[in-house]
């Protein structure tokens, strides 16, 4: 008899590929958007299937809490202008088009298939040295310690991605109705349990799949709620201040990847007993720059020069 | 049945559900029963996800399913604030058409 499991699987893989096809053929944008929505949340389920509780969780924080929004909120912009009645090929381009794909589809599956089935990786050099990483997760051990160099890059590609952003235009202020009392009091509930949970995922990190990231995911969640219910952000805020914060992620981890250098220690070593010390100062301010990075870029643009400043200025 | 079976079982039930609810996805007819198939599946998820910790013995899946709990009202707030309008708006249309 077939177990519960498997066919647990058999239905979540069955269930992907056809999300997958409708949400791509769907000529109703909103009607993908919610298959998008839906996608990524049985994707979260998919990580876990694998045994990869630190990436569902992220999966989850980022697609329930971000993309989702993201998506709906773009959507939302395009507003009537959707409707994008493209004229389908020729049947000769449809065909090279498919064959092309479909030879694409079979080199893929031809290196998945040629792989060993059994791979240890470095797993085992990994958890050999686990001891020395400061931390008892293994993924953050590696994201943090072995592998630093990799998550400070990512830094590096997330600023960047907010300085494209910014670079294309302001924020628009986006028209919607005024909060109800039912929004106002969701937002008032939720905001501190999402700074908490934000907190718990951070703090767990060393110990169990969690950290900067998760953390910071689920803090822009927050960011993005406020935005949605019209919560104005503090002006004063929207300067240096916004843009320290916005930094202050890649440019603390190269402090300290500099810092730690010297003697016969190498860009990123940490000196013996200050590991766990290190990794959670880096990983507290990694929460709160992902948090505004991602919030700053549901936000779409960059902060409009705010009219009263203007004026100040023009009277001087 | 072991206790895992069981627990696998239910999940398995949930996910069925899950899959159900999709025909209103696609069906619709308003966009407000299409995003509603969306959020249950934010409830079946945080079920399937508690059922799976117990059942594969992950704790770490119930945070997943904290986090699930948390946001699942976010992306319904995106919805009533930026899309639902306009969306009605443009059904009302079609039907007059």
């Amino acid at each position: 008899m077939i177990s519960a499991l498997s066919l647990f699987d058999l239905v979540l893989i069955i269930l992907l590929l056809w999300l997958a096809w409708h949400l791509l053929s769907a000529r109703d944008l909103f009607r993908a958007t919610v298959l998008f929505i839906t996608y990524g949340l049985l994707m979260s389920l998919a990580w876990v299937r694998l045994k990869a509780p630190d990436v569902a969780l992220a999966e989850a924080a980022i697609g329930a809490g971000i993309t989702g929004a993201l998506v709906l909120v773009a959507l939302g912009r395009f507003g009537e202008a959707e409707s994008d009645e493209a004229e389908p090929g020729s049947l000769w381009l449809r065909g090279l088009v498919a064959s092309a794909a479909l030879g694409l589809f079979a080199l893929l599956g031809w290196a998945v298939w040629s792989l060993p089935t059994e791979m240890a990786g470095l797993k085992a050099q990994v958890f050999e040295r686990m001891g020395e990483s400061g931390v008892e997760n293994p993924v953050t051990g590696v994201l943090l310690n072995f592998r630093a160099w990799d998550t400070l890059l990512e830094m590096a590609v997330l600023f960047l991605a907010v300085l494209g952003a910014w670079s294309l235009g302001e924020a628009e202020e986006p028209s919607m109705p005024a909060p109800g009392e039912s929004l106002l009091a969701l937002v008032r509930l939720l905001i501190p349990l999402i700074v908490l949970v934000s907190g718990y995922l951070l703090w767990l990190g060393e110990t169990a799949p969690g950290g900067a990231f998760q953390g910071g995911a689920v803090l822009a969640s927050g960011f993005v709620l406020l935005l949605l219910a019209g919560v104005r952000p503090i002006p004063s805020l929207m300067g240096w201040p916004l843009r320290a914060a916005l930094g202050s992620g890649f440019a603390l981890f190269l402090v300290v990847a500099v810092a730690v250098t010297g003697g016969s220690r190498m860009l990123l070593e940490y000196p013996p007993g200050w590991e766990k010390g290190l990794i959670l100062l880096i990983e507290g301010v990694l929460t709160l720059a992902i948090a505004v990075t991602l919030g700053v870029l549901f936000a779409g643009g960059r902060p409009p020069a705010s009219p009263g400043a203007g004026k100040r200025g023009e009277k001087r | 049945m072991t206790m895992s079976e069981f627990y696998f079982g239910y999940a398995l039930f949930l996910l069925l559900t899950v899959a159900i609810s999709l025909i209103r996805v696609l069906r619709g007819p308003t966009s407000g029963d299409r995003m509603l198939s969306a959020q249950l599946f934010g409830t079946s998820g945080v079920g399937i996800l508690l059922l799976l910790g117990r059942g594969m013995e992950m704790p770490a899946l119930w945070d997943v399913a904290l986090v699930f709990a948390l946001l699942a009202a976010v992306a319904a707030v995106a919805f009533v604030q930026r899309v639902w309008k306009s969306g009605e708006q443009k059904e009302a249309k079609s039907d007059a058409s």
